[in-house]
């Protein structure tokens, strides 16, 4: 046998061996879309390397909780943090972990092989390097790209990079139907995004402010207060700029909803309100950037295609 | 004189028996008579099974050891330095915080927080600390001079005046300032209420040249701190360069106390409730205070760690929490026994 | 040999002059008694000599003028008895004694054998030795007083300052504590400047008197020239008599101006 066909022979073992090795992760083999072979460890994101794919990760982030069930990863999840509410299976887990205050023994305690944070609120990746426990830093989403990119980064560090992909582009195609199945305004529709009931509100800036860009609209946050993307807004600027909408992003914890607002003193009069275009929306939902951005922002456009009707 | 060796000796056990159950306990790890068999074991010479895995003592070594011994080292500093600046201004309420130390420090670190979003951690520096320590630094010699400023008089109420005023500005700025970066609430508050969760060996070695000064220097004045107990005038008059007795006091105090403020944030009441301890058990005299609140400080804040990992767990307790459930008792009940007494 | 001198001493608080060129010798032993309405600046005279108000001039203790950077070498040759002693209660006796061996002590070293053998003497010569552990708190006034007195003795300096030393006590311990400086005085050849209210008393155990008026010197002498009627009305503003007695004591009597 000549040396091509050692060569092919050695390929088609090699892959067939990873096709194998990956069958329990993958849940299935999507032979149209992507061309993507199944997962080959050792994987390398940023400067994280994994040997192994990991089957305890401990996630400490709401958003990367929600990313982990999404692209299958729920199987490896053995502990997440208090306020990892979504889905359902994860909050059946019972480990109360705290990402803002963390314990770092209890963490050990569970043998992770992958702890996902979002923030680093001190030592932490430090020390749980000197545990050699790998830990992946997922960041706030900046832009709806970051959000791809997470999702897809995970898969790989998972091994679950099949399912993430499919996710992202799922993801992706929604958003992209729900944008073009939009008419941008002229003048562009105003609105107001309320963060709690103190009139916290975010710039255009944000990663929030960046969802309402996608469809045009204005935000009357802007430049109220140069430097700062979470001002606090005063009632007589929202009142006095009369949005097109109001967003209450303070439903659960401040428990703001149309009614509450319409008590409010001076809001009386706004067009958000008797045009009823105030729109709540779920806390959680709007202060994560996992796949549930999608509800966030058909949510947005279910609201702005009834107002243009 | 053999009372004074015995409390010594007491102090030295207590903080010995502290760091070795400090050790012993906490939410993970090997099961906690394991541990000191295999610390016997870590000697050169010594062979002993005890069962711990290479990972397990990981945690023990890495994470908690840190941990204990940095709070040793926090509580022995605040303690002293919270005895000296009474002894400097003959006031017993007086803590390591008075003159602005708290309210710079934390000025210092709201800045790194509000300004430093993202990799602060990736710097070569760890801007958080060093920000912490200048801001308590520079909020003291402000207080320092403004408060000597006016009038040849060397009123030690001006000068505690002075780091009110100072620590009314660093706080109101730093209210401003998380006013317009409200994301970062959260980390300033957890920053403020202190924690030694996150103590590394680097912490450790950061921290204990400034507090070895700092405790040196307060030693060697224990002896002008009792002469300073009748008073300035006539301290004075028994050949004491007060000023200067007060300014290096007051100086080495705050450095030491800066310094383990920027690694483990406020941890309140240690400063007041350890040397009051002290003086109830063996007296005023500060050649006894001051030594034997570095060991009774280093002990009870060793000691008050331990509900702070496991009271709440997985979570953590902020061990300035812990500090001011045992203090605010003790601090009512001191100024209970004052009021009937005097 | 001049064992204290004053020359051209000046105070000043805030622009007002307290004290206007204050100008003495003192001898060796010599007890020199400073009189005068409130406000005249009797205090501020010790103040300066004890190096706690800021002077012009210059005072000196045998002949050589005080340093005004080195506190030890003050400390060491003058002993100053303030008015109202801040005490710490729970100090014991011979700790607050000890105190007095500061300007001995090196600055950061710890008091050595023969300090705490001077402390003991002096306790035994005062009759505080079996108080020695006790706590001041537990002290009464005129132990306290002696107490005072004693801590300066160990100081073992040439020249005492002593400003109201009777003004708390009763007449019996204002005795006993004016006999004591004064046998000491004799002893040791003490140099010794008071400040006091009581005018008989000062009299009877001072060498010569200096009245002062407004920061001034205004008459100076034995207790029979000084304490006079007419002077006394002039500065005190009272209205007294003085009665001499057999043995040379002047007695001061104030009057009553009206009637019973």
């Amino acid at each position: 046998m000549n040396k091509l066909t050692k060569a092919g022979l050695a390929g088609l073992f090699l892959s067939l061996t990873a096709v194998l090795a990956s069958c329990g992760s993958s849940s299935e083999m999507s032979s149209d879309t992507v061309a993507v072979t199944a997962d080959v460890f050792p994987v390398t994101v940023g400067d994280l390397t994994l040997d192994a794919q990991p089957t305890s990760i401990i996630s400490l982030s709401p958003t990367a909780t929600e990313m982990l069930y999404a692209i299958g990863a729920g199987p490896q999840v053995v502990a997440v943090d208090e306020y990892s509410n979504y889905p359902a299976e994860a909050a059946a887990l019972g480990t109360p972990l705290s990402g803002f205050e963390p314990n770092i023994e209890a963490i050990s305690g569970y043998s992770p092989d992958l702890v996902i944070i979002s923030y680093d609120p001190g030592s932490l990746v430090e020390q749980l390097s000197t545990l050699n426990i790998p830990v992946f830093v997922a960041g706030a989403a900046m832009s709806i790209e970051n959000v791809y990119e997470q999702i897809e980064q995970l898969g790989v560090l998972t091994g679950n990079s099949q399912k993430a992909i499919e996710v992202s582009q799922t993801l992706q195609a929604g958003i992209e139907e729900a944008v073009a199945s939009v008419q941008f305004s002229d003048p562009p529709l105003s609105y107001y995004y309320e963060l709690d009931n103190t009139y916290y509100s975010v710039t255009s800036n944000t990663f929030i402010g960046q969802i309402f860009n996608l469809f045009g609209m204005r935000n009357i946050a802007d430049n109220v207060e140069s430097g700062n993307d979470y001002p606090q807004l005063s009632a007589e600027v929202i009142v006095s700029a009369d949005p097109d909408f109001i967003f209450l992003a303070d439903t659960k914890c401040c428990a703001q909803d149309a009614t509450t607002v319409a008590a409010r003193d001076g809001w009386g009069g706004l067009k958000a309100l008797s045009a009823n275009q105030i729109v709540e929306l779920d806390d959680d939902v709007a202060s994560r950037w996992g796949p549930r951005v999608l509800e966030l922002i058909t949510t947005i456009r279910d609201a702005v295609v009834s107002a243009n009707s | 004189m053999n009372r004074n060796r015995t409390w010594f000796v007491f102090g030295g056990v207590l903080l010995l028996l502290a760091m070795i159950v400090g050790t012993m306990i906490g939410p993970a790890g090997p099961t906690w008579w394991r541990i000191p068999l295999e610390f016997l074991n870590r000697l050169p010479f010594v062979q002993i099974d005890s069962g711990v895995s290479q990972q397990d003592w990981n945690i023990v070594w890495l994470i908690r050891t840190p941990r204990v011994v940095l709070a040793a080292i926090v509580g022995s500093m605040l303690s002293i330095s919270g005895a000296s600046y009474q002894g400097v201004f003959r006031n017993p309420l007086v803590d390591p915080y008075l003159l602005g130390v708290a309210a710079g420090a934390g000025l210092g670190a709201t800045l790194v927080f509000a300004f430093q979003r993202g990799a602060t951690e990736n710097w070569i520096v760890d801007p958080l600390p060093l920000a912490a320590f200048i801001g308590a630094l520079v909020a003291v010699l402000i207080t320092y001079v403004v408060g000597t400023a006016f009038g040849a008089t060397q009123s030690t109420t001006t000068l505690i005046l002075a780091g009110v005023a100072v620590t009314s500005l660093a706080t109101s700025i730093q209210a401003f300032i998380l006013q317009r970066n409200t994301d970062v609430v959260r980390q300033v508050y957890s920053w403020i209420l202190g924690r030694l969760s996150s103590a590394t060996w680097g912490d450790v070695r950061l921290v204990l040249p400034y507090v070895l000064l700092s405790t040196g220097v307060l030693l060697m004045h224990r002896r002008l701190l009792d002469v300073l107990r009748v008073g300035d005038d006539e301290a004075s008059a028994l050949g004491i360069n007060v000023r200067r007795v007060r300014l290096i006091v007051v100086l080495a105090a705050t450095l030491g106390t800066s310094a383990v403020v920027a690694v483990s944030g406020l941890i309140g009441f240690v400063g007041i409730i350890v040397p009051h301890a002290v003086r109830l058990l063996a007296g005023a005299s500060y050649r006894m205070v001051l030594p034997l609140s570095v060991l009774l400080g280093a002990a009870f804040l060793v000691f008050a760690d331990i509900p702070s990992r496991v009271l709440a767990n997985p979570a953590e307790t902020p061990i300035g929490v812990v500090t001011a459930f045992f203090g605010a008792p003790f601090f009512l009940y001191l100024l209970r026994t004052r009021n009937t007494s005097t | 040999m001049t064992a204290l001198g004053f020359c051209d001493v000046r105070v000043s608080y805030d622009g007002t002059e307290a004290v206007q060129s204050f100008n003495d010798l003192l001898h060796s032993g010599e007890w020199l008694c400073l009189i005068g309405p409130n406000g005249a600046g009797k205090s501020s005279v010790l103040r300066a000599a004890a190096g706690l108000v800021p002077y012009s001039g210059s005072i000196a203790i045998d002949q050589k003028e005080i340093p005004a950077t080195s506190v030890r070498w003050r400390a060491q040759h003058i002993a100053y008895v303030p008015q109202s002693p801040q005490i710490p209660l729970d100090m014991s006796v011979f700790d607050y004694v000890l105190l007095g061996r500061n300007p001995y002590v090196r600055h950061f070293a710890w008091e050595s054998k023969h300090d705490r053998d001077v402390v003991g003497g002096v306790l035994d010569r005062l009759d505080l030795a079996t108080f020695a552990r006790r706590p001041l708190g537990t002290l009464s006034g005129g132990e306290v007083q002696r107490l005072v007195i004693a801590r300066a003795l160990a100081q073992e300096a040439p020249v005492l300052l002593l400003d109201e030393p009777t003004s708390a006590l009763d007449i019996g311990h204002q005795q006993q504590a004016l006999e004591l400086v004064d046998s000491l005085r004799r002893e040791q050849g003490l140099t010794i400047v008071s400040a006091m209210h009581d005018l008989t008393l000062a009299g009877m155990y001072a060498d010569r008197l200096v009245l002062m008026h407004q920061g001034a010197r205004v008459a100076e002498g034995t207790a029979k020239e000084v304490l006079q009627p007419t002077v006394l009305s002039e500065f005190y503003g009272v209205s007294a008599r003085v009665h001499h007695e057999d043995d040379g004591t002047v007695v001061v009597i104030p009057q009553r101006t009206s009637a019973r």
